[in-house]
């Protein structure tokens, strides 16, 4: 349907082009992954992210990685992930700023917090003045246990 | 002589006499200006002269009195005593400093030492007394006020000492019984460095310099030995004691116990060092596990693609268990952080089966039966997260002193108590012991008994959050051989305390 779509455009509008053309990617990787669960991997700390990422699609799980809170509420946008495992500290916009948002977006998305300071009582206190509680995973955490308490998660 | 020349020249104006003319004169000023009075008075008891301080004293006037019967001055109960004062003069005898008590003209009565003599005539016949009445109110007064310094230093809480100048203890009151062990007459006589610990003993020597000088030593903080061999600690007020002179003979010592202030400020300090250590470690903790998180899945990655029976692996595995070890203690030592939830209605028995989940596969290795008596009918408010820390760093204690097995009985009801009403629960294990010296430090901070492998944090933090909800925590353990083991009883009253409902609310 997409293809047909995309033959049918006459305008070059390239960027208009880039983004219908990305969906179609997306939408197409949306295709091969299916029935695999989606994870979105949010950390400041790249390294953390990126061995993440690769330890859970090595287990089974689609992931898509962020560096930050923004780029996670619009990769969320495309993504819409089953599960979303994020840092609480960050800049910009915190661990528990960011779950909000995807809790409101796509209710049905579990959210895990992963954290390995002791001092973010306060950033959760704020989540809870708002109504909203997120279960807190302590860093570091073996992956073997991350993998299990992804998989276990209804 | 010059002040006799003065008195008589104002007897009789106008005409100046040398004082050497008339010695009648000069006892008749020695009378008039006498601080006591001085009476004469015949052998019937008539009173012949009267002198200033007489009328001063006794109220009376020179011609009120003068005439009238000594009886006047005597209270009626003591006017025998008149009659056997009389009967000794006439055998010309004197009367010493014969204390008893007079009458004045107010009707007050007052002690009173009088001397009385025999007056005789040229021919050496008796024929009346002169009598010198000194007034002992005063010394009453002052052996009142001496008997009150001595009642008050003798309630005093502080020691109060005075030795001479050669360091000879002087004086002991009570409280210098109380602490220092000692009782006045063992060491009244004695040198006081049996009080001053032998490391410490140029400290009296400096102590005798200044006094010497005449100076005093203020709230000074230093160590004292009791009798039992014990040290405490006590500030100690120096003062010389002077003679009439201003000469320095001794010093009089005030010692205060402040073993108990001591304590508190080590507290205190200790305290101010644990906020100081949360500050550091929550800031550490974010620069170590987030780097341990890193390594350990870069480790993980790195054993999943290297060969599986490879050297490598074998190395990555071992790197990947020191690592687990690095985790475990960093998480230990910098991951203790406070439930912030609100409290809710929980029945405790239910946190505890939680607790022992947990705790299910180290009581297995350890060989641990729990013993579960679950009694308690209501739900109690508090925080789920501070209740499970509290129980389970109990709980943890219980199963590190039970390397041999045993069992831990664990049973939770309902008490009715006066100070509210609540639950207890009451944690028993059978495991070594605390020894008696430990038993008041336990809940202090840093203080462990686990060595290396202990934070000193675990009761102290307990305690914390079980005050803090208004509850109770006691301990009791013996260390006595076959019959040992600790027994941690808290309590949880049902109400709850009026600030944590605010910070609820909210």
């Amino acid at each position: 349907m997409l293809q047909v779509k995309i033959g049918s455009m006459y305008v070059a509008d390239e960027f208009l082009q880039k983004r219908v053309e990305s969906g179609w990617k997306a939408a197409e990787q949306d295709k091969t992954q299916r029935g695999r669960p989606k994870v979105l991997v949010v950390d400041d700390e790249k390294l953390i992210v990126d061995t993440i990422s690769e330890i859970l699609e090595g287990a089974g799980f689609h992931v898509m990685g962020a560096y930050d809170g923004w780029t996670a509420v619009e990769a969320a946008g495309r993504f819409r992930p089953d599960y979303l495992l994020s840092d609480v500290l960050m800049p910009r916009m915190n661990g528990v700023e960011l779950a909000i948002a995807i809790r409101k977006m796509y209710p049905e998305t579990t959210v895990l917090l992963f954290s390995g300071q002791a001092g973010i009582s306060e950033i959760l206190r704020n989540g809870q003045q708002q109504g909203f509680e997120f279960e807190l995973i302590p860093k570091p955490i073996h992956p073997l246990k991350l993998i299990a308490r992804l998989k276990e998660q209804p | 002589m010059e002040y006799g020349t003065i008195k008589i020249s104002s007897n009789q104006p106008g005409k100046i006499a040398p004082p050497t003319l008339d010695p009648r004169l000069h006892l008749a000023a020695i009378v008039a200006s006498s601080d006591d009075p001085i009476i004469s008075k015949d052998l019937n008891g008539t009173i012949m002269s009267w002198n200033e301080a007489a009328t001063r004293v006794f109220g009376y006037g020179v011609d009120e009195i003068v005439g009238q019967s000594i009886l006047r001055l005597i209270p009626p109960e003591l006017h025998h005593e008149e009659a056997m004062i009389l009967s000794k003069l006439r055998a010309g005898e004197r009367i010493d400093h014969f204390e008893t008590v007079r009458v004045k003209k107010s009707g007050e009565k007052f002690p009173v030492s009088v001397t009385i003599s025999p007056v005789k005539d040229a021919g050496g016949r008796v024929i009346g007394a002169s009598k010198i009445a000194h007034d002992l109110s005063d010394r009453r007064k002052n052996a009142e006020s001496r008997f009150q310094l001595a009642a008050i230093v003798d309630s005093a809480d502080d020691a109060i000492i005075s030795k001479d100048l050669n360091g000879i203890v002087k004086s002991w009151n009570e409280a210098a019984y109380r602490i220092f062990g000692y009782t006045s007459e063992e060491m009244v006589g004695q040198p006081i460095l049996r009080l001053i610990p032998p490391d410490l003993h140029y400290e009296e020597d400096e102590i005798l310099r200044k006094l010497r000088a005449g100076e005093r030593i203020d709230h000074y903080e230093t160590i004292r030995r009791k009798k039992n061999g014990e040290n405490i600690e006590v500030s100690v007020t120096i003062s010389p004691i002077r003679d009439e002179t201003g000469r320095v003979i001794g010093a009089s010592k005030i010692a205060r116990d402040i073993s108990d202030r001591k304590r508190i400020e080590r507290l205190l300090i200790q305290a101010e060092k644990l906020a100081a250590t949360g500050r550091m470690a929550a800031a550490i903790a974010h620069e170590i596990n987030n780097p341990l998180e890193s390594l350990m899945n870069l480790i993980f990655l790195a054993r999943q693609t290297s060969a599986n029976d490879g050297k490598t692996n074998t190395y990555l595995l071992t790197a990947e268990q020191e690592l687990e070890r690095v985790s475990h203690i960093a998480r230990q030592t910098l991951g203790f952080y406070r439930d912030t939830n609100s409290p809710t209605e929980v029945y405790l028995h239910e946190l505890l089966e939680n607790v022992l989940t947990v705790y299910n596969s180290k009581l297995i290795t350890a060989g641990i039966s729990v013993d579960m008596r679950f009694n308690d009918l209501h739900k109690v408010v508090v925080s789920r997260g501070e209740m499970i820390q509290v129980l389970s760093n109990i709980i943890a204690n219980a199963i590190d002193a039970m390397r041999e097995g045993g069992t831990l009985s664990i049973s939770t009801r309902n008490v009715i108590s006066s100070a509210g009403d609540g639950i207890q629960t009451v944690i028993q294990d059978h495991g070594t012991g605390i020894k008696q010296e430990y038993m008041t430090r336990i809940f202090e901070p840093f203080f462990t008994t686990k060595g290396d492998l202990g934070t000193g944090i675990g009761l102290w933090v307990t305690k914390q959050l079980v005050e803090g909800r208004g509850g109770q925590i006691s301990v009791a353990s013996s260390t006595e051989k076959g019959n040992s083991g600790t027994t941690i009883t808290i309590f949880i009253p049902f109400s709850v305390p009026a600030q944590l409902i605010e910070v609820g609310q909210e």
